[in-house]
């Protein structure tokens, strides 16, 4: 063992109610950052889980200039030959205006081929009543949000009256409604691609193409490839960035935050070993008259601030990671949240970069005090009482 | 003819003190021989301390040379000074300056340690070493604090000892012991110097001097006389 770390670990090992409070109060600091970055992991897989995961991955438009396509069957073969799309659905959305009774609401109306939607859209999981794939054997039914119901005062069985300036009004029946939790919920109805081809009264035409893609991070690539074949494409990120807006301002600040606190811990570190200085002048200058070298000295006090770190990231990063799991297992009240616990993932990479940042930290906040340490003349330092 | 192990030639160190300068020690020129006993007398402010930390490489003068082995200070670095220092100069300190977190034993290892000697080969040497120095052996474990001054300043010898330099330097090694302890202490500095190892001893008790083979007295920074 080198003396420099012998003598770092009796300064450590003499002051025990220093170095607990200063591994406590980088462990703290650490702790926080483990349990605030499991969230945010967590926090972020949750948005991809119930937002990206739901949205089409990319969005096929019609080419410049026009508002259908056309014998569409040629294009959705082209896409779905596309590596990394695993499924597609066809289209035709427009505005239309629905009436029960007395009351009117706007919303778009989707036609759909059901199960080509579902698999790109997985609507059946948000269904509350009925069933979403009856409406490829109904042709005059209609999938509505729970919200839009409500407001309508439609229930399972209503039929409600759709119309549009140039549309063919038309008598639908409600045979599912869905809840999603977002603002779909109001703003969206489905129907059969036939129905609305009906309603808008076109051929057999669409206005867009859904996909679904193995990998959602690729969505920029895909689009692009399809604009190469003359049709407007874009992925999530272009049509919702709102939602990568979302997560980079929480993570920054998040970071931000966690760095101010890592950033007062080291401080801690730096006026601790200030105090240890400050406390083994005579000591050190002992050791500079027995033959140590100042370059030794200077290690010794690096060495300390270095273990103290070592010890509070790594007693942190245990303490986090408890903390978050205990959390994350903890069952919330059902249907409250729309999630059954909080969302944690303990990512180990994150647990050795936050070590490892913690560690280097502490060793750079040790550079003061230690330079300080080795600077000391032998002959003041000694004369200290 | 006798060997010079330390020399210093014109040393002049002055301290600033605001606007005023004080001459520590003014143009002091001294030969002191391989195996010789010397005291440093002379009353307190006179520059004893100033000069045994210059003989130890702790200060370097403001003007003037200091050869210690015919090594010039000024013509070292720190890392040079610091090394030169851990191979030929043992000190013994009026407050022991035992480090209080460490056993007597570990004390005496210390230097050793900076010279790199395994802890088998240190350990063994360091209780040998507490041996010579007459520390009973059943404190070799003791902390400096359940030690008494004496043996603690036996302990200093021991430690000072540890790298086996030819030069010990010690800054009124008697000065917190009561006579008897003090002339103990006195008594094995004599028999560690006529084994061979120079001593160089500061102090301002002139019962001290009947130790000594050499004696240099200072008033004000200067030599007034040496006496052999």
């Amino acid at each position: 063992m080198r003396y420099e770390l012998f003598i770092a670990l009796r300064h450590i090992k003499a002051r025990k109610r220093q170095t607990i409070l200063s591994v406590a109060a980088i462990g703290i600091a650490v702790m926080i950052l483990m349990v605030s970055q499991a969230f945010m992991a967590g926090f972020t897989q949750e948005i991809y889980q119930t937002t990206v995961a739901n949205l089409p991955h990319v969005v096929v438009s019609p080419q410049e200039g026009e508002d259908y396509i056309h014998l569409y069957g040629n294009i959705v073969r082209e896409v779905n030959s596309i590596e990394g799309v695993v499924a597609s659905s066809p289209y035709l959305i427009g505005e239309a205006s629905f009436r029960y009774r007395d009351k009117t609401a706007n919303a778009a109306l989707k036609g759909v081929v059901p199960p080509e939607e579902e698999a790109v859209a997985h609507v059946s999981k948000d269904v509350i009543e009925g069933d979403f794939e009856e409406l490829a054997y109904s042709r005059r039914g209609i999938v509505i949000g729970d919200d839009l119901a409500r407001r309508l005062g439609l229930q399972m069985g209503d039929s409600v009256e759709v119309s549009f300036p140039n549309a063919n009004t038309l008598s639908l029946r409600v045979i599912a409604i869905y809840d999603t939790g977002t603002p779909a919920d109001e703003s969206l109805i489905y129907t059969s691609l036939g129905t609305a081809q009906d309603f808008y009264g076109t051929a057999d035409v669409i206005n867009g193409i859904s996909l679904r893609l193995a990998d959602f991070n690729q969505d920029r690539e895909v689009a692009s490839i399809i604009r190469e074949e003359g049709y407007r494409a874009d992925g999530w990120t272009q049509n919702n960035p709102e939602i990568l807006q979302t997560l980079a301002i929480e993570r920054s600040s998040n970071q931000v935050t966690l760095g101010f606190i890592l950033l007062i811990a080291s401080f801690g570190v730096v006026s601790t070993l200030n105090m240890v200085v400050m406390s083994k002048l005579k000591e050190t200058g002992i050791l500079m008259a027995m033959g140590m070298s100042r370059s030794g000295i200077r290690l010794v006090f690096l060495l300390e601030s270095g273990i103290l770190g070592l010890a509070g990231a790594v007693l942190g990063a245990l303490a986090g990671t408890v903390i978050a799991l205990s959390v994350g297992s903890y069952p919330l009240p059902e249907g409250v949240y729309g999630i059954s616990s909080i969302p944690v993932i303990v990512r180990p990479t994150d647990v050795f970069l936050i070590i490892t940042v913690v560690f280097l930290l502490n060793l750079i906040a040790g550079i003061y005090p230690a330079q300080r340490a080795a600077s000391l003349d032998p002959v003041k330092a000694i004369s200290t009482r | 003819m006798p060997e010079t192990i330390v020399e210093i030639k014109k040393v002049t160190k002055i301290y600033t003190l605001g606007a005023n300068k004080i001459y520590a020690l003014n143009k002091v020129s001294a030969k002191i021989e391989k195996g010789d006993f010397v005291t440093i007398m002379g009353s307190s402010g006179s520059g004893k301390s100033t000069l045994l930390n210059m003989l130890g490489c702790l200060d370097l003068p403001t003007s003037g040379k200091v050869l210690i082995n015919n090594t010039d200070l000024s013509n070292l670095d720190d890392d040079g000074l610091t090394s030169l220092r851990r191979n030929n100069i043992g000190f013994i300190f009026q407050q022991f300056n035992l480090i209080q977190t460490l056993t007597a034993v570990e004390n005496v290892e210390i230097p050793m340690i900076f010279n790199g000697a395994s802890p088998q080969k240190r350990r063994k040497r360091a209780l040998k070493l507490l041996q010579k120095a007459q520390l009973p052996p059943e404190y070799a474990h003791h902390k400096p604090n359940e030690l008494s001054g004496g043996q603690q300043q036996r302990v200093a010898i021991a430690r000072a000892l540890a790298n086996n330099p030819p030069i010990l330097l010690a800054d009124e090694p008697t000065g917190n012991l009561d006579t008897k302890t003090g002339h103990g202490v006195m008594e094995l500095l004599r028999e560690l110097n006529q084994a061979g190892t120079t001593v160089i001893v500061v102090t301002h008790d002139p019962r001290m001097e009947e130790y000594s083979r050499t004696t240099i007295r200072l008033q004000d920074g200067e030599i007034v006389n040496e006496d052999t």
